[in-house]
């Protein structure tokens, strides 16, 4: 059942009270729009006194995540956060923090990189980092970035795992629009969510070494075990998450959420907080006897490959919304289209859907309805036709 | 996905995180960087390991009778023990003024 109390508030908020529950021991923070929210809110707490934890201002985001690195490797359980270009400032950290398995876990509300100076919504801050060894999924309102906060600190923290987390949501669309939030009792998350135990915790009485030099004939060991550890985080999570849904009564699908699969034939893929708008749009097709199916992924890494192949399978044709953008890469859109096509590709080819992508929701704009029918309309007729006339649309610029 | 076991005689600790203080390779000297050589004078030093604590290289030591030492092995003259240096008892003088000189005096060519 779903205990609580019911709040209004938008993400950052909701993952603040989410670390509160979950007993956060070290917050690093450094400002910038639209993560800020979630270092004011915590910062507020912590003086008010209702949570325990110790608040450092970085001098910025590389600080930031050299804080929480060291807390984390000391047995803390921390958080830090960041956005747009703040997340790529500290990028030369995260593999390290990985690489040595400390499950800090970094908020961030994504904004799009610069230039210029543009607040807005757009995946591509975060996705740079998909091949640092983190774990990353993105939310879709402030109830799923408050239920993502306790399912990455538990999946993360899982001692088989021992990984970092990105915890993402949609800057502005979700860090920032009030919703429905159900806050648990403590106990629930207590029964959820065990004490953060490192195994190898840093005590001066007991030293460790973190990142020695090794030869190059040790290395490739190392990166094996490193993809055996992402590889071992796909296949708890199915474990993970229906615990959460046991305890907290809520009905999350581990990898990937289809909805309205029934007799379609085209199917969008859809990141993030867009997925709302896709639902209303398919709704409204359905109504008028259109059938096209939503897949939104909730994790990005690890990708949950066959998964994902096996839902997309049941389509002829289908549209990756991709929500961020990767100058010259293969099929010319952003990252999604090849890992989808990678995806699709370990199928049989008679069950391998056509593939096409649409470059929207980039720089914070908004997908409107009128958008996801434009694409509903060129999948259906690529579908009919059995042909894609072109592999790329960019939403805004195209001609119906 | 399936992949590979790591056979027994190439595992690596889970995260490359080993016990401390680990030996040290003759080939991975970085004393050979350093500029500035740090000097501590025991005359003014308290023993409060406060550059120890600080050293990014761990390249200092206590030993048993609680002094510290510079392992100008490993030392790069970054100076922050003489920066954290409560009582001022670390002085950094210039590498080329001592005869066990860490840096190539000769060109190798």
């Amino acid at each position: 059942m779903m205990k609580g109390k019911k709040k209004f508030i938008a993400g950052t908020a909701a993952v603040a009270e989410a670390a509160m529950l979950a007993n956060v021991d070290v917050i690093s923070a450094y400002p910038i729009r639209p993560y800020t929210g979630l270092m004011v809110d915590l910062s507020k707490k912590v003086a008010d006194g209702k949570l325990d934890a110790e608040f450092v201002h970085a001098d910025s985001e590389h600080s930031q995540l050299g804080i929480v690195h060291g807390a984390s490797a000391s047995g803390a359980r921390t958080m830090t956060g960041s956005a747009g270009v703040g997340v790529t400032y500290a990028f030369e950290t995260y593999s390290p923090i990985s690489g040595g398995r400390c499950p800090v876990q970094m908020v961030v509300a994504d904004r799009t990189l610069d230039p210029p100076g543009d607040f807005g919504s757009e995946h591509s801050d975060v996705l740079c980092a998909r091949d640092q060894g983190w774990i990353m999924g993105w939310a879709e309102t402030p109830q799923e970035a408050f239920d993502n906060t306790l399912i990455y600190y538990r999946l993360g923290e899982d001692q088989r795992v021992s990984l970092p987390q990105f915890n993402c949501q949609d800057g502005y669309f979700v860090s920032h629009i009030p919703g429905e939030v159900v806050v648990p009792e403590k106990s629930q998350v207590a029964e959820f969510l065990p004490p953060y135990k490192l195994a190898k915790p840093l005590d001066p009485r007991k030293p460790y070494g973190h990142g020695p030099q090794i030869f190059s004939d040790q290395g490739p060991a190392l990166q094996l075990q490193r993809a055996i550890v992402m590889n071992r985080a796909k296949e708890i999570i199915p474990e993970v998450v229906s615990d959460f849904n046991k305890v907290f009564g809520r009905k999350y699908d581990s990898y990937i959420e289809n909805y309205n699969p029934n007799d379609a034939d085209v199917c969008l893929f859809v990141n993030g907080a867009h997925s709302q708008t896709a639902r209303y749009a398919i709704a409204n097709l359905k109504a008028q006897g259109v059938n096209v199916a939503l897949c939104r992924i909730r994790f990005v890494r690890p990708w949950a490959t066959e998964e994902i192949a096996e839902v997309l399978s049941q389509y002829k044709a289908v549209g990756v919304v991709e929500t961020n953008n990767s100058f010259g890469v293969a099929g010319q859109a952003g990252v999604f289209t090849p890992e989808v096509a990678a995806t699709l590709y370990s199928l049989p080819e008679n069950k391998r859907p056509m593939l096409m992508s649409f470059m929207a929701g980039l720089s914070g704009e908004v997908i409107r309805l009128n958008d996801f029918y434009f694409m509903a309309k060129k999948l259906v007729q690529a579908a009919d036709r059995k042909k894609i006339e072109k592999p790329v649309y960019w939403i805004g610029f195209e001609e119906n | 996905m399936s992949l590979p076991n790591i056979p027994k005689e190439k595992q690596l600790p889970e995260g490359c995180i080993v016990d401390s203080p680990t030996t040290e390779q003759d080939h991975m000297t970085t004393g050979g960087w350093r500029v500035l050589r740090s000097v501590i004078d025991y005359g003014k030093c308290t023993k409060c390991k406060t550059c120890w604590i600080s050293c990014p290289d761990a390249a200092i030591k206590v030993d048993e009778n609680g002094d510290v030492n510079i392992n100008l092995k490993y030392c790069k003259g970054c100076g922050i023990c003489a920066s954290v240096c409560p009582v001022g008892a670390i002085a950094r003088i210039p590498e080329l003024d001592f005869e066990d000189v860490s840096v190539y005096r000769e060109l190798p060519f």
